[in-house]
């Protein structure tokens, strides 16, 4: 079967930089993707240019196939690739149904469309069943957001792209600010969406969750791609020593001192 | 250049319990939409057992909660303008001077069309579309402003206050517009309804039966400012409560950035909110004409800061995303009972503003204590 999204030698520069150079993945349907690397490793220049918010100087982007042209990231997620970033773009005034469907309220029309008014009950109800579908449970959806938990809200985010038929969801971070709890939680409904066909990419720095979820987990370094593993053949160890570099691996024979937080998560 | 931000600090670590909170957040809905309830009642009963007590007065009657009801009624429409903007994080500091703005103009059509012998309905009729529709002209600009070139919505209507003011004042010479034509002052200070008892009701006019002698039992029901306000609130509310328009000034007001990737086309949604705002304040403009029988440029002058407090103490949020018509509704009654009942009880109108300041600032600590409890 074809991949659903080709990224092919994805280049970009950014005056002398270049902060993604030549970067190719293919993602199948129902695949997690764990897109890891140090900070400035390339990985959200690489994302962006997926999502359209940035345009490759070089390389190409099929997706089902078809190559997909540069017009920003309104039309990149009209063919269903969404982008859920880490503030996660809720309005906490409003309530879970409202932040499903916003900027695309489902309407009744009065006296011919000459009155029209947003029809809430209908909202509710669709969202339901969307947080049904994902095993999502949030007590009252007529809780403004801000009265949700941080897995919560990043449960309706996630929902809210797959309510309107995300084909691939890329994921920046989204246990970063959660509890173990909520992470969990999290982790959960990113592999609820795979099972169900939709593939994700995960960029995170947290070892134990790429792990968790991913299939194959994509390594960037000083904006290179320097190693593709499936998840079952590596170890946290080896993904490690790709992103610090191998050479520095060796050269030191430790892990070096920088990556001991990420070494005692593990 | 890429920046994968590692360094966040973990906001949500220490979230509390979901039933903890569930009982902090209603804390927060009970304070903050209760107390100007509670408020209004206190204020009347203070004020009714004061006049008697002072002055031997009744409060309560009917003729002083239509009082009352007047007093409020510019106060409100303004203030319904002002709703829009404030839950959309905006201000307008220009509503009140496009009252006056509106007034000058409307007056000054009607003026000239009576002058050169319109009929009276005809100049009536030209002249107030023609008050409320040039408050378009100024809303439309503010939004722009706001809206498109990103001028804060503070500085922007300001300048437009001024700059109408301006106008204004330059077209009347400062003068009140008068030699309006006949029906103008009644319409303004006529009532819906008239009840006469013993002999029912008339609408808009006084019985045509009714001799002097029976004015004083007639009550006349609803001033027609009240009732045009009434409307006017009832219209806003739809708007607000029950349309996408109402619903994305509340998202715009609550997370503009998150808006603006959902899709919603943000700058097209405050430029309206501005026309509206504007056209709201033309109407109040034309209602102040028709009860003075004359335009003048500063018919809004105190108006503004009335009702951007009448907002606040509604429960509206000055950074956006909170607030409702009702809420307003009942900021607009609170001072106007404020004022209307200082004036009953004699105390120098002075006192007023001392008094509208002090509930202003009682409503933000309300409002702050009621955030603290949702916390």
């Amino acid at each position: 079967m074809a991949p659903i999204l080709q990224a092919i030698n994805l280049t970009k520069r950014f005056g002398g930089l270049t902060a993604a150079d030549s970067v190719s993945l293919d993602v199948n349907a129902g695949e997690v993707i764990g897109l890891v690397g140090d900070n400035g490793a390339g990985k959200s220049t690489f994302i962006k240019m997926i999502a359209g918010v940035y345009r490759p100087d070089d390389g190409e982007i099929r997706f089902n196939g078809q190559p997909v042209a540069f017009n920003g990231p309104r039309a990149v997620r009209d063919l269903g690739i969404e982008t859920i970033y880490q503030d996660l773009a809720l309005a906490e005034n409003l309530d879970v149904g409202a932040n499903i469907f916003l900027g695309r309220e489902i309407k009744s029309r009065y006296l011919g469309g000459l009155i029209q008014t947003v029809n809430r009950p209908r909202m509710l109800e669709e969202s339901a069943t969307t947080l049904t579908r994902l095993n999502i449970k949030i007590p009252s959806l007529t809780q403004q957001i801000r009265n949700l938990s941080g897995g919560q809200r990043q449960a309706v985010a996630i929902a809210r792209t797959i309510h309107w038929n995300a084909r691939l969801v890329i994921m920046d971070e989204p246990t970063a600010a959660l509890g173990v709890a909520q992470q969990h939680e999290v982790l959960t409904l990113v592999r609820t969406l795979s099972d169900q066909g939709v593939p994700v990419i995960l960029i995170s720095h947290n070892m134990q969750d790429v792990f968790a979820v991913s299939d194959r987990i994509v390594v960037m370094r000083r904006g290179k791609k320097v190693g593709e593993r499936e998840a079952k053949k590596t170890t946290p160890d080896e993904i490690v020593s790709l992103m610090v570099g191998a050479e520095a691996v060796h050269e030191m024979g430790v892990i070096p001192r920088a990556l001991s937080g990420i070494q005692e998560s593990l | 250049m890429t920046v994968d931000s590692a360094d966040r600090a973990p906001a949500e670590s220490k979230a509390p319990t979901a039933k903890h909170r569930r009982n902090r957040s209603e804390n927060l809905v009970l304070v903050r939409k209760v107390w100007p309830w509670i408020f209004l009642v206190a204020l009347l009963a203070t004020f009714s057992i004061a006049s008697q007590q002072m002055n031997q007065v009744t409060f309560l009657s009917f003729r002083s909660v239509q009082g009352i009801l007047l007093y409020a009624s510019q106060i409100l429409l303004i203030g319904l303008g002002e709703t829009f903007i404030i839950i959309a994080a905006g201000i307008d500091l220009s509503a009140g001077w496009v009252l006056g703005f509106s007034s000058v103009i409307g007056a000054q059509i009607m003026q000239s069309l009576y002058a050169s012998g319109a009929s009276p309905v005809v100049t009536i009729v030209v002249g107030m579309l023609g008050g409320t529709l040039i408050a378009v002209v100024p809303g439309w600009i503010n939004g722009l402003l706001v809206a498109r070139v990103k001028v804060p919505a503070f500085i922007t209507t300001l300048g437009m206050g001024f700059l109408v003011e301006g106008v204004a004042l330059i077209r009347s010479g400062g003068y009140p517009v008068a030699q309006q034509p006949p029906y103008l002052g009644p319409l303004g200070n006529g009532s819906l309804l008239y009840f006469w008892p013993g002999h029912g009701f008339t609408f808009f006019n006084l019985p045509e039966t009714a001799t002097n002698a029976d004015f004083q039992s007639i009550i006349p029901l609803m001033p027609n400012p009240v009732f045009v306000a009434i409307i006017v609130a009832a219209v806003c509310w739809f708007i607000l409560a029950k349309t996408q328009f109402g619903q994305h000034l509340y998202a715009i007001g609550g997370n503009f950035e998150a808006s603006v990737r959902a899709g919603i086309p943000v700058s097209r949604v405050l430029i309206k909110a501005y026309i509206l705002a504007a056209v709201v304040a033309g109407i109040a403009g034309m209602v102040w004409t028709a009860r003075f029988s004359s335009g003048a440029y500063n018919a809004g002058e105190v108006t503004t800061l009335n009702s951007i407090a009448a907002v606040v103490i509604g429960g509206a949020s000055l950074f956006g995303g909170e607030g409702t018509i009702i809420g307003t509704v009942l900021g607009a009654l609170i001072i106007g009972t404020i004022q209307y009942g200082l004036v009953l009880l004699g105390v120098s109108p002075f006192w007023q503003y001392v008094a509208v300041g002090l509930v202003v600032i009682f409503a933000v600590v309300m409002d702050q204590f009621g955030r603290k409890l949702g916390k």
